[in-house]
């Protein structure tokens, strides 16, 4: 079935068409985008059963360019009667005196717009509405008696739900587009006591597309526990370089953190990024392909535009090695004069839209995962991910990840480290990269920030990777 | 909020909490010294939690679920997304507790530098501030965002309460490049509820400071075990491990050890730190006034924070959520606590501090390595460690550092922390 879309959106259609004409006849460029997103969040744990409404959003933003400048108004209702006052509220940001004795002013000349017309939507099967709350809470408990039962030692279970729907029109004098997409995203953790620490292993689900995401929750109990157990006898990493297998989730850790946010084109106007200098050079193993685009996976991060009216396209940033080219946003691609390639996202209608990534991940290669074990003489195997951090500028990486499990002769020993601290020069991890596994696997639970702020959903991942990594 | 207490009445939903805010937020973005952008977002959004109250198998339970009006909605789709938040409370089944009681007040207007004034105004002066910084050809900002914000929040719950208040506040952050030797950039953020100026400069000169020493830096430390300086923001959030195991929810589900009472440290350990929880806000969530919080006492807790919920359970007062520490200054100048050898941590990618675990780290960006009579910058690599390690072994700088969530002391030095370097 096809998401339908807000009938919010659908009521103020009129009104932001004439909004939209108000604007364009005011200024050199103008468009509006509408958002309406609902969703909900369902969590369960030993002690605790929680429903909220999760990260919704209704409201409008407009952008508008005049004799070189822009200026943005995010506002949250509409009405005939206040359309002369957005008008208005744009006229005074564009004039408003603001800028220091000494600092200029940035001039764009307006975007070149192909004449689009567009109306999509995603599938689902489950719609969680047909579900209700009361079935979605009952299954989650279900997961967490499972996983509570399972070892007397585990000290709680949390199953968690959520799933988001939104539809975002875009208007501008050549645009009139529409999307409606949902996705779901999910996870269980289970958390075991270590004297005064209290250890948890984590395991996620998302996808695209409605509540029939909570079967693949099931299987992920079992493990996570034992996880969790395993962890209490874990010891403290013995900093080094190692050659480590990392799996799928720390893949797609490394893909977004080392390198996605390197070649956000937003980054190459401020100079904040290497990458520019690296534009056809090496700066992987050539068995690294990397893609970014919200079309280039179907994954909590897909859509048909983005917020700014761009089309979603599948980048090819990294081809076997070689570095080809970034992603952008309109405003970058204007400064930079490349074409804007579908990545230029919000937070919410209320922020700022920046370069930001959507599913980015490495091509699979060929490799079996045994045989990529087998080949260690002494390393990690590295798994479950909690954050990074990105450092486009010094191509430095760091990301946190819960296990290392130690590999010696090419065997699993059983031992275990945590936390661990990936560390490195970027091109350095990617270049030592020897084998890659034969399939790859997204995941889109987590919220990608820029610096420390404006979250926005992404999904990453790709195959079982072999590299040399400085682990702390 | 007429039409919610309306529909709220018609679904005999007789416990609410009412929360509307609406911020008013002129923003501007530059790259260099030249204004890229422009905004303003004049948003408002109105939070309802209903709570219901039910049996489940012979215990008395209170479900709670969350509805989201926005402005512009009719009676009919506000009764419909009451109607579906009240319908959702009766899943959420934890065992009953009491909501706290509110307080009807007058509003409370912003008694600030910023209070008044129009937006536009405020936000030259603190980007006058920031830039006056920037005076140097060899390291400058490379970007900056500023956020000069007016917020309203008003809070009517079905305990009484009915309180409204103001704040005003400039945040932001701003990226300084220094590009010879090394290209480099450092990441800063700001806070203000004052037209703090001076401070603003004086900060960011700090920060252009510091990306040239970063530009210096060749080498990673090497690996082993040093004794760690940490200073200023790193304060904070290494301190959050002992704000998040004092919390309510963490206490009770046993996440966390700490009791009230007990030395936090361990039951052998004799002293301790002094810690007090900072009211942000003048009111809480529920509309209850909202003070500062003693949290350690030598060591000893003496308060556990949270919401109503977990607080009931565990037989203590609720209290706000609190964001900000006060602690007092240690009695070691600053130039001791950096006596080598030691490492000077002052920039990491991200500084991380687990409460569940205790473990903090993160991978170096800029840090000075004092030893053998020499200063030398370092870069890379990543620092490890656990507070339940080296709580006893922690020296505080006489010196203090002030910044929104923190008034404490500047610096800490931190014995026998490992160092993943060359």
């Amino acid at each position: 079935m096809k998401v339908q879309p807000s009938a919010f959106i659908v009521e103020k259609r009129p009104l932001l068409l004439r909004l939209r004409d108000a604007l364009c006849g005011a200024f050199d460029y103008a468009s509006v985008l509408a958002e309406d997103t609902t969703g909900k969040y369902y969590r369960v744990s030993r002690h605790s059963v929680s429903v909220d409404e999760g990260d919704t959003a209704r409201g409008f933003v407009v952008k508008a360019l005049d004799k070189g400048r822009y200026a943005e108004y995010s506002f949250s209702d509409l009405t005939a009667e206040t359309i002369p006052a957005v008008v208005d509220a744009v006229r005074a940001l564009l004039a408003a005196d603001l800028r220091p004795a000494g600092l200029e002013g940035r001039a764009y000349a307006p975007p070149a717009e192909e004449p689009t017309v567009f109306s999509g939507a995603t599938d689902y099967d489950i719609d969680p509405a047909s579900l209700g709350d009361g079935e979605i809470l009952d299954r989650l408990a279900a997961l967490r008696d499972r996983g509570l039962a399972m070892d007397e030692a585990v000290l709680d279970f949390i199953a968690w739900m959520s799933w988001q729907r939104y539809t975002k029109l875009f208007l501008s004098r050549d645009k009139d587009m529409t999307q409606s997409v949902m996705f779901v995203t999910g996870g269980v953790t289970a958390a075991a006591r270590k004297d005064q620490e209290v250890k948890q292993a984590y395991l996620p689900c998302s996808g695209l597309g409605g509540m029939e995401l909570m079967e693949r929750m099931e299987a992920n109990v079992a493990p996570c526990v034992r996880t969790a157990l395993e962890l209490t006898h874990s010891e403290s990493m013995i900093p080094g370089t190692y050659e480590c297998i990392c799996d799928p989730e720390t893949t797609g850790m490394i893909v977004h953190e080392a390198f996605g946010h390197g070649v956000e084109m937003d980054m190459f106007v401020k100079d904040r990024a290497q990458a520019p200098q690296f534009i056809g050079k090496y700066v992987a193993s050539p068995l690294v392909t990397m893609h970014d685009g919200a079309c280039s996976a179907e994954q909590t991060a897909t859509y048909f535009f983005d917020d700014e009216g761009t089309p979603a396209h599948d980048t090819v940033v990294i081809d076997k090695g070689v570095l080809k080219t970034g992603i952008s946003d309109l405003q970058s691609a204007l400064t930079l004069g490349t074409e804007p390639t579908g990545n230029g996202r919000r937070e919410s209608f209320a922020r700022k839209a920046y370069t930001r990534m959507t599913n980015t991940w490495f091509e699979p290669g060929q490799d079996k995962l045994e045989d990529m074990i087998a080949s260690v003489k002494y390393g990690m195997y590295l798994e479950c991910p909690s954050s990074g951090m990105e450092d486009p500028k010094n191509w430095g990486i760091q990301c946190m990840v819960d296990i290392a499990r130690e590999i010696k002769d090419g065997k699993l020993t059983g031992r275990i480290f945590s936390p661990v601290v990936l560390t490195g020069y970027v091109p350095d991890l990617l270049k030592s990269i020897t084998a890659m596994s034969d399939g790859a696997q997204l995941s889109g639970t987590g919220y990608c920030g820029k610096g420390h702020k404006e979250w926005v959903k992404v999904s990453d991942g790709g195959p079982y990777i072999k590299a040399t990594i400085r682990l702390g | 909020m007429e039409k919610i207490l309306s529909a709220l009445d018609a679904l005999g939903a007789e416990q609410y909490v009412i929360t509307e805010k609406h911020t008013d937020s002129l923003e501007t973005f530059y790259v260099k010294k030249a204004l890229d952008l422009t905004r303003r977002a004049d948003t408002a959004v109105t939070s309802v939690r209903v709570f219901r109250p039910f049996e489940k198998d012979g215990a008395k339970m209170l479900g709670e679920a969350e509805a989201t009006v926005r402005p512009g909605m009719g009676e009919a789709e506000i009764r419909s997304v009451l109607e579906r938040a009240w319908y959702a409370a009766q899943f959420a089944a934890n065992p009953w507790y009491p909501l706290p009681a509110g307080v009807k007040e007058p509003a409370k207007a912003d008694k600030g530098g910023f209070a008044g004034k129009p937006l536009a105004e405020s936000m030259k002066a603190m980007t006058a501030a920031l830039f006056a910084a920037d005076t140097a050809d060899d390291v400058f900002l490379n970007s900056a965002e500023l956020f000069m914000r007016r917020r309203t929040t008003h809070v009517v719950t079905s305990q009484g309460a009915d309180v409204s208040w103001e704040q005003y506040d400039v945040w932001g952050e701003y990226v300084c490049q220094c590009p010879a030797p090394v290209d480099v950039e450092t990441y800063h953020q700001f806070n203000y509820r004052d037209p703090e100026t001076d401070a603003l400069t004086a900060d960011a000169a700090h920060a252009l400071a510091l990306t040239r020493a970063r530009a210096q830096a060749a080498a990673a430390p090497r690996t082993g075990t040093y004794s760690l300086v940490l200073d200023r923001e790193q304060m904070r959030t290494l301190m959050g491990y002992y704000v998040g195991r004092s919390g309510a929810g963490m206490i009770y589900q046993k996440y966390s050890p700490f009791r009230l009472g007990e030395n936090v440290h361990g039951p052998d350990a004799k002293g301790g730190l002094t810690m007090t929880l900072a009211a942000t806000e003048p009111y809480t969530g529920f509309g209850a006034p909202m003070a500062d919080l003693p949290l350690l006492d030598n060591g000893v807790l003496r308060a556990i924070h949270g919401g109503p919920r977990f607080a009931h359970y565990l037989g203590v007062a609720p209290t706000g959520e609190y964001r900000a520490v006060a602690m007092p200054a240690g009695t070691v100048p600053r130039s001791q606590l950096l006596a080598e050898p030691c490492l000077h941590a002052v920039s990491f990618s991200d500084f991380q501090m687990d409460p569940l675990s205790g473990h903090f780290g993160g991978e170096l960006r800029l840090g000075f390595l004092y030893e053998n009579g020499t200063v030398t910058p370092v870069t890379g690599g990543s620092v490890s460690g656990s507070i339940l390690d080296c709580h006893d072994r922690m020296t505080f700088s006489a010196e203090r550092y002030r910044s929104a969530v923190y008034d404490g002391p500047l610096a800490v030095r931190i014995e026998g922390v490992q160092v993943a370097g060359a």
